[in-house]
């Protein structure tokens, strides 16, 4: 009999899997899922553009710089002393500040820019009346800073966002699709148990969200990485627990899947219109923080946010309500993280199994 | 394992709307027709035989079985539907081959049962186009295909002879008519009396949700009392024929037939009628033949419901 099942279930992820991931309605998840690849990527082009343009202006430097010859400038210093410590610049530019000093009172002064760059970091110099007035320096964004950019973008975007919204299109159309399509009648007059299809169904939704979202949050990693060179991605890699990083971000992706997968196989089967699930399961997602302890542990974010790899800091200058979003006010160990997800997804599940055994076909109603 | 299709006190609402009411059958083997007009109940009884929807109250068990079994019970029934519809994408081939597939057939196995079915359906030449995109009797033989690709010992078919040309109509009836030689079941529904009365073995006639008669049609006319069976008797002297009849207490009506060839009597005793005949035959009338004329589905069903439109 499992070896029927088996088959079975075979049989449904193969046509479903081809529905789901090749059917010209599931466009928008695609681009929900691989938009933030674009982002990253776009960064990093910008990034990339810019350390070329430092390191261009570095090279048309009198000789190399460091951080030290930097510090070394301060304000009062003449456009000679300047130019003693630091050589010629790269590029000098003269400006103009206006300044409102009242009505119709305005005080012009003339600026000179002087830019250095050791590589990595540019320094501008500004001078007024021939001495300097104050310095700036702009520098690549480092690893580290990148890595938490990342992780608000997981949190907030894609967990939230693109991976929940996916997973309300791709589950929620399973069954509700077919309804919708007038052709779920093929499977209930197969002899094949409703539970077996339900599961069939489920792992074919669950691959075709794994592949999508997992290979996007592979993607938006090496997007991430594109910009910096090997040495620090080595180091990144190899010193500072990437691998574990990469890896947790790809489980995380898999178990949202599998966490909102259940919920919106469920609300696929209780509900026509799937706004109202939709929004009643953001909001309580998002209420998450403010809910009493036992409430919770149902929901799929709770344990999603215990297992993030990096905790994203917390401004105080941060609006409350995205400080609440980010805040993870009862951690727990990625063990119970894992076992509490796949248990609120098992219960799920069999609820869902217990509404697809009283399945009915009524097309004219929907 | 009983070989009937046993239907108990079976009722369905779609909230208040009634779907069927109190319906209590047992349909032995042959082709039964379900004779009704549009929203007389049809469809849902189908529906509530295959567990597409399921009954508000009452059980329904085809050869001991229910459809809470699904393994088994798909692989007896065939439920060809009015649902014009196909999982996306899928080419006629294509459709009988997933289905196959989900019976844990292997793939050998799937691909020549699809084709056997695809050659009996006459669609051969079709069978690598999108099934969405066939005609609409292509459409129809796709799906007949369907509930036969497994020969299934019931097969239920919800107006199978829709959008067919005169052809393939009697091809599928010839179909029909194996099927239930073999001693299967052949459950049809038609609102086309004329069809439906050469079909069937056994009729039942639905109105308004609650089944109105079921049996052989002879046998439902027979029991329909208040209304005089009529008969139509070819014979060398209908006149002389004609002033016997009237001396009899059950002979309703006697007029010529338009042709002038026979007589068309009714009578309120068809047992006393043919009884009488004999005695005639033997008093020297030559009578050419004696048959019914109103024992048909269409005559049964205006008697029992309204007129032939009704059905329609």
């Amino acid at each position: 009999m499992k070896q029927l099942w088996r088959a079975q279930a075979a049989a449904v992820i193969r046509l479903e899997l081809k529905k789901t991931l090749f059917a010209r309605r599931g466009l928008w998840i695609y681009f929900l899922a691989f938009a933030p690849v674009a982002l990253f990527l776009a960064h990093s082009l910008v990034e990339i553009h810019l350390h070329g343009v430092r390191r261009e202006m570095a090279r048309r430097m009198s000789r190399p710089l460091t951080e030290a010859d930097f510090a070394a400038v301060h304000e009062g210093m003449t456009r000679d002393e300047v130019v003693a410590v630091l050589g010629r610049p790269a590029a000098s530019r003269m400006q103009v500040r206006t300044t409102v000093k009242g009505p119709g009172q305005v005080e012009l002064t003339p600026l000179e820019s002087l830019q250095y760059s050791d590589g990595r970091t540019e320094l501008i110099v500004w001078l007024r009346n021939g001495t300097v007035a104050g310095t700036g320096t702009t520098s690549g964004i480092s690893l580290g800073q990148d890595s938490h950019v990342f992780a608000g973008v997981f949190q907030f975007f894609f967990l939230r966002l693109a991976v929940f919204f996916g997973c309300l299109g791709i589950f929620m159309n399973l069954f509700r699709g077919e309804m919708l399509d007038k052709s779920m009648h093929f499977y209930l007059l197969a002899p094949i148990r409703r539970e077996v299809l339900l599961a069939g169904k489920y792992l074919a939704g669950l691959l075709a969200a794994t592949v999508i979202f997992a290979s996007s949050t592979a993607l938006q990693i090496a997007a991430m990485l594109v910009q910096f060179d090997s040495n620090a991605i080595d180091q990144y890699l190899y010193k500072n627990h990437g691998f574990a990083e990469i890896a947790s971000y790809l489980g995380i992706t898999v178990l949202a899947c599998v966490g909102y997968g259940s919920v919106f196989l469920a609300a696929g089967l209780l509900f026509r219109n799937p706004i109202i699930p939709a929004a009643f399961v953001l909001i309580w997602e998002a209420a998450n923080p403010i809910l009493p302890s036992l409430l919770k542990k149902v929901s799929v974010i709770y344990y999603l946010k215990s297992l993030c790899p990096v905790q994203i800091p917390i401004d105080p200058a941060m609006p409350p309500l995205i400080a609440l979003l980010v805040s993870n006010a009862q951690p727990i160990s990625a063990y119970v993280a894992v076992i509490g997800l796949f248990v609120l997804s098992a219960a799920v599940l069999a609820t869902s199994m217990k509404l697809v055994h009283t399945l009915e076909i009524n097309y004219t109603t929907e | 394992m009983s070989d009937a299709i046993v239907f108990e006190d079976v009722s369905k609402f779609y909230g208040d709307v009634l779907g069927v009411n109190r319906v209590n059958l047992s349909l032995p083997p042959g082709i039964t027709s379900l004779v009704g007009p549009n929203g007389s109940g049809k469809t849902t009884l189908m529906n509530l035989m295959t567990g597409l929807i399921r009954p508000s109250r009452g059980s329904i068990r085809i050869l001991g079985m229910t459809c809470d079994e699904p393994e088994k019970f798909f692989r007896l029934v065939g439920y060809c539907t009015q649902f014009d519809s196909f999982p996306k994408g899928l080419t006629g081939y294509e459709f009988l081959y997933s289905y196959l597939l989900l019976f844990g057939y292997d793939r050998t196995t799937c691909d020549e049962l699809a084709w056997k079915a695809i050659a009996n359906v006459g669609l051969t030449e079709a069978a690598h186009r999108k099934a969405a995109g066939y005609s609409k009797g292509m459409r129809q033989r796709i799906r007949l295909a369907q509930a036969l690709v497994h020969d299934p010992r019931i097969l239920i078919l919800d107006e199978p002879l829709n959008g067919l040309d005169p052809l393939v109509r009697a091809e599928t009836i010839a179909l029909f008519r194996s099927f239930a030689k073999r001693g299967c079941h052949v459950i049809l529904s038609s609102h086309v009396l004329h069809e439906v009365d050469i079909i069937s073995d056994q009729v039942v006639l639905m109105s308004g949700g609650y089944v109105v008669a079921e049996g052989k049609i002879q046998d439902v006319r027979d029991e329909i009392q208040d209304q005089p069976m009529q008969i139509l008797i070819r014979c060398d002297r209908p006149s002389e024929l004609a002033a016997r009849l009237f001396q009899q207490d059950h002979v309703v009506e006697a007029r010529l037939h338009k042709d002038r060839l026979g007589l068309v009597v009714k009578t309120s005793s068809p047992s006393r009628f043919y009884l009488l005949m004999n005695k005639i035959a033997l008093d020297g009338i030559g009578i050419e033949s004696v048959a019914p004329v109103d024992d048909d589905v269409n005559s049964v069903y205006g008697y029992l419901i309204g007129t032939e439109e009704a059905a329609r």
